[in-house]
């Protein structure tokens, strides 16, 4: 594997530049002179290589079986850790030098990895391997760059949409049609908002529309979000801030400054927050731990927001569909998010974790994640593979791929360094909206100094 | 402290020893102390020297400590989370205690006057030999607010939804409630060993006088209960200080700091944000807050065992 | 903490005579009264109340993972099933789980109570036996500085765990023991003040002339120690030994820092990391509460076969 992946690269006159680096990199593997594709003495290598996915364990199991089979000499060992768990786990390892040789990466977490030389810059090995950064959704690739260098190849990408209960929509006659074609804006809330209230049912079956309805004996919510959105609100306020114009950051990657006290963001956090009021989402503090899916799947709610990665679970029952995200003042938007498979630098086979991330990131291995149609995978053609697996499930995942296709209707999240910090403090601010403490402008006042603070450090 | 023990105990009896036996009993006592001298050094020496090295750094395990002197302090001495870390915390051993130590003191002593049966006290105590982790999701499971067990019975008695672990104003509360549950029929158990203590005879007179249960139990139990309770009282204040496995899996701190107690802060900050030395400096100053409230009990309690005597 | 209080358990201890066998003279025979069944009641509402939350695990455990959120409510498991046992268990395959309504995620129950069993072992036995030791010279053997140990001891045993936590963490960080047994173990392997400071009272209230006649037949103190005193402490040895492995048992802070491997990963922390499998997912209740329920079990087997020692041991223990 990698003596072909050599010839190939020499081949390639845009990379003969980079032969010195890459021979170096050899040198430095154990690799170069052997000619073996194993590491050091030539024998079998076993690479660690962690994820949190439940749902997408089988899949890449799949790919380490396809890997191995291909390098008989490597063999990858997949280890799922859940997410309350995983980078509380992958920073102890890191930090006594046992961190997998692969780890899957967010962009939450990635800078604080990269800043402390935890992960290798991969920049050398594509290069010498020639590997086609075009291949890849486009803004996935450079998200994972710093300093011109890059620590990450793009896995996989999802989008977000708004799940619906297919039985209650048809019961508040909102067609698919008028679902997908909905606006929202902050003031009064547009289509989406008129929906909202439309789908929340009280216990004397009147809606939110009509006179006389409840809001202390709410039967089925109009909307529910995950108040859990962090600092981006991914799946909650991040797209509709965005659709009214609100920016994060002052640039992306690697932003110097948070934009927390735009009015754009506290009207919209406001708007939701006013939801809340009126009984048409569930009260803040009377929230379930079984998450809006949950509250979907028992009919406690009748909308929310998810993301792409979940339309399996959400339609298993078949009573559930998606809607694209409401276009609101500045359009339709909606965050584009993936992950990467990063190499752990202190790892003792880095040229072996490198091919597997190769593979990870190649056709052969996001083709296999494409069947299983989970998730979207990098490479464009891979991804199209996966909506063809998806609608042969009987899963239309337009909603999602379309504001891919069409421009200025996806984001970057943002990427800035303290991201966990950072998290912890502007989640804390926004659960005092949600909880009608305060409004969003004094709650996040505080919240954006702090942060900005921290970036400063 | 120690030195009354020490000179009230251990009076060496000077008799007619020679020598060499001395010698030999100082070397034998050398070799029965040495793993557990070992394991001391180690573990408790060595890390209180260097928890006091690392608290004066700044430090994220992955470069080099940084030495920065008092920083760490002025922020702890600065920190709002701190402060109202230490605060949570009172307030949740305050209400963990008080109501634990009243409801097991009740059970102990209607199990003195009603059954001994090993069957019910272990029952009893089931809750305590099973993990808090386990314990907590159980009950996070049982207080959800939508599908738990309890709103659904409350909503029976006509009572609106309790968000329990999800609001600020009952998280405390119910976390306190799940570690009562937890630990009361441990406390009641001690309890009632104790009052096995009280002699029988005194209940036998009192009864013979007229006295009804309450009154015996204000006049006889309690005040002869006094110092086993004092003893309880410590160790459960020093065991709720240390909350952390039920918040880690019920609240995780939230909602809005409202359950962010001292260790699961000083752990946050440690393990999740890898600020060893801020993290160190924090549990210092608590050492130093349970240090002072242990000396205070330690007080109450010894003039608790003069009453015994 | 004065000696009176500590001198009276230790001689109940000594006689290793249940406590319960008191309580005949206790209770004196009275007539059915209000008052009395007012007791029973709230005797039976607080045994209610301590057992319903394990029934409710139970039953949620033996429910269809597809059918949780519907009936909800129900008393009994509506939709019947062991499927969540047996995923936990490992004998489901992926798919099987998920149409169980559960994760797939690797939740290696036996794995974990076998590291669970590990742990503890190695901690009771290592604990007990080198506690032994250090309790056995601190009150029988007459060596120099022995106030100044016993001090220490106490002293030790005033130290928060929290304050020896971060540091006992970068210590086993840079003996690169993190994520193994070794460094899971190895802080309370060899004592904790209490087990030092509770054998050491008990020791103390053993009669001398045992170990003199053993003496005065030769024997050393290493012989007394082995052959004479710790067969005559079976007992209090046994409760110490037993509140010990429950700790250890329920231990969930110090495996969460350094074992996380699959391979050390303890039941405590195998069962908190199935919580959340990833962001904003719902807990997969059926097989945590199936997992929950399995857990228990050891520890039933525990109280059933130590039921009396346990529960009649806590009255001196209850120093902890």
């Amino acid at each position: 594997m990698s003596r072909s992946g050599i010839r190939r690269s020499l081949r390639s006159p845009a990379v003969r530049t980079s032969a010195v680096v890459a021979s170096v990199v050899l040198v430095a593997a154990g690799c170069g002179s052997s000619g073996s594709s194993g590491g050091g003495g030539g024998g079998s290598v076993k690479l660690k290589y962690s994820l949190w996915d439940d749902n997408q364990l089988p899949q890449y199991k799949k790919c380490a079986e396809a890997f191995h089979a291909k390098n008989p000499k490597i063999t990858v060992e997949v280890t799922q850790t859940a997410w309350a768990q995983y980078w509380q786990n992958l920073t102890t390892q890191v930090v006594s030098g046992t961190a997998p040789d692969v780890f899957t990466d967010s962009v939450l977490y990635f800078p604080q990895f990269q800043k402390n030389n935890q992960i290798l810059d991969l920049t050398p090995y594509i290069q010498r391997d020639a590997v086609d950064l075009q291949q890849y959704q486009a803004n996935l690739a450079d998200v994972w760059t710093r300093d011109g260098k890059r620590y990450g190849l793009p896995k996989d990408w999802g989008t977000m949409g708004v799940a619906y209960n297919k039985e209650m929509a048809q019961r508040a006659q909102l067609t698919p049609q008028a679902l997908d074609a909905w606006t929202w804006n902050p003031v009064d809330g547009g289509d989406f908002g008129r929906a909202v209230a439309a789908m929340t049912v009280d216990e004397n079956g009147r809606t939110g529309l009509e006179p006389g309805f409840d809001k202390n004996k709410v039967k089925t919510y109009g909307l529910a979000i995950a108040y859990e959105g962090g600092a981006v609100g991914q799946d909650s306020w991040g797209s509709f801030a965005v659709s009214n114009g609100f920016q994060y950051v002052d640039k992306n990657p690697f932003g110097t400054k948070y934009n927390y006290t735009d009015p754009k963001l506290t009207q919209t956090l406001d708007w939701f927050a006013g939801l809340i009021k009126k009984g048409y989402m569930p009260a803040y503090d009377k929230q379930s731990t079984v998450g809006a899916d949950g509250l979907l799947q028992s009919g406690k709610a009748a909308m929310t927001i998810a993301g792409s990665w979940m339309a399996k679970t959400y339609t298993a029952d078949g009573k559930v569909a998606f809607a694209g995200m409401p276009t609101g003042p500045t359009g339709r938007k909606t965050p584009i998010n993936g992950l990467s498979d990063a190499v752990y630098a202190n790892g003792k086979h880095k040229e072996e974790a490198w091919q597997w991330v190769k593979f990870l990131a190649s056709t052969e291995c996001q083709d296999i994640v494409a069947a299983e149609a989970v998730v979207f995978p990098a490479i464009t053609t891979s991804s199209a593979k996966a909506e063809a697996a998806q609608l042969a499930a009987g899963r239309d995942m337009r909603v999602f791929t379309q504001p891919v296709a069409t421009p200025g209707q996806t984001f970057v999240l943002p990427v800035t360094d303290q991201g966990d910090r950072i998290l912890d403090i502007v989640q804390s601010a926004v659960d005092r909206v949600w909880l009608g403490q305060s409004d969003a402008k004094s709650a996040l006042g505080q919240a954006n100094s702090d942060v900005n603070a921290l970036l400063k450090k | 402290m120690s030195m009354t023990l020490g000179r009230r105990k251990g009076r060496p009896v000077r008799s007619k020893t020679a020598n060499r036996a001395r010698s030999k009993e100082n070397r034998a006592a050398g070799l029965f102390l040495l793993p557990a001298f070992i394991g001391f050094a180690v573990f408790y020496l060595y890390p209180t020297g260097r928890g006091i090295w690392i608290s004066l750094t700044d430090w994220n395990l992955l470069s080099d400590p940084k030495y920065v002197g008092a920083d760490n302090y002025v922020e702890v001495a600065t920190d709002p989370l701190f402060w109202n870390a230490l605060k949570v915390t009172a307030y949740f051993v305050f209400i963990t205690l008080g109501v634990q130590v009243g409801v097991a003191l009740l059970l102990a002593a209607i199990m003195v006057r009603l059954t001994g049966s090993v069957v019910v006290r272990a029952l009893l105590l089931v809750p305590w030999l099973v993990p808090n982790v386990t314990i907590g999701l159980i009950w996070l499971w049982m207080l959800d607010a939508n599908l738990g067990f309890v709103n659904h019975l409350m909503g029976k008695a006509g009572s609106d939804t309790h968000g329990f672990f999800a609001s600020p104003d009952e998280a405390l509360l119910s976390v306190s409630a799940v570690n009562v549950w937890a630990g009361t029929g441990y406390v009641a158990l001690l309890l009632y060993a104790g009052m096995l203590q009280i002699p029988g005879e005194l209940y036998e007179s009192a009864s013979l006088d007229g006295a009804g249960e309450i009154r015996m139990f204000f006049t006889i139990t309690l005040p002869l209960l006094r110092p086993i309770l004092a003893l309880v009282m410590v160790v459960s204040v020093i065991g709720s200080f240390q909350i952390f496995d039920t918040i880690a899996v019920t609240t995780k701190g939230g909602p809005v700091d409202a359950t962010r107690v001292a260790y699961y802060y000083i752990y946050q900050e440690a393990f999740t944000h890898f600020r060893m030395g801020y993290a160190a400096a924090m549990a210092l100053c608590l050492v130093v807050v349970l240090g002072g409230l242990t000396y205070l009990q330690m007080r109450l309690l010894r003039a608790s065992t003069s009453d015994l005597a | 903490m004065s000696t009176s209080i500590q001198a009276r358990p230790s001689a109940q201890a000594a006689s290793a005579k249940p406590a319960a066998g008191e309580t005949g003279h206790r209770s004196p025979r009275r007539r059915f009264g209000l008052g009395r069944a007012l007791a029973w009641l709230v005797l039976g509402v607080s045994l209610l109340i301590t057992l319903f939350p394990f029934y409710w695990m139970l039953r949620t455990a033996l429910t269809d993972g597809n059918h949780l959120y519907s009936d909800s409510t129900s008393l009994w498991p509506e939709h019947f099933t062991f499927a969540n046992f047996k995923r936990v268990l490992g004998l489901a395959s992926d798919e099987e789980s998920r149409a169980a309504g559960g994760s797939g995620a690797d939740l290696d129950f036996l794995l974990y109570t076998r590291n669970s069993i590990i742990y503890t072992t190695a901690i009771v036995v290592g604990q007990t036996l080198s506690c032994a030791m250090a309790g056995y010279a601190l009150a029988r053997l007459r060596f120099r500085g022995r106030e100044f140990a016993f001090a220490v001891v106490v002293g030790a045993l005033m130290v928060p765990p929290i304050f020896t936590l971060l540091p006992n963490f970068v210590m086993v960080k840079d003996l690169g023991m993190l994520n193994s047994f070794a460094g899971m173990v190895a802080p309370t392997l060899l004592m904790t003040p209490f087990t030092v400071f509770f054998l050491r009272q008990f020791f103390m209230s053993i009669p001398r002339e045992i170990e003199e006649a053993a003496m005065l037949d030769g024997a050393g103190h290493w012989r007394i120690f082995w052959r004479v005193v710790l067969p005559m402490s079976k007992g209090p040895i046994l409760t110490i030994a037993l509140t010990t492995a429950v700790w250890a048992w329920k231990d969930y802070l110090w495996p969460l820092l350094v074992g996380n491997e699959p391979d050390n990963r303890v039941l405590t922390t195998g069962i908190g990391v199935f919580l959340q499998q990833s962001p904003n997912a719902r807990p997969d209740w059926t097989g945590l509460m199936a997992a929950s329920t399995l857990s228990v079990v050891p520890m039933l087997i525990l109280l059933v076969v130590f039921g009396r020692r346990i529960v009649n041991g806590l009255n001196f223990t209850g120093l902890k």
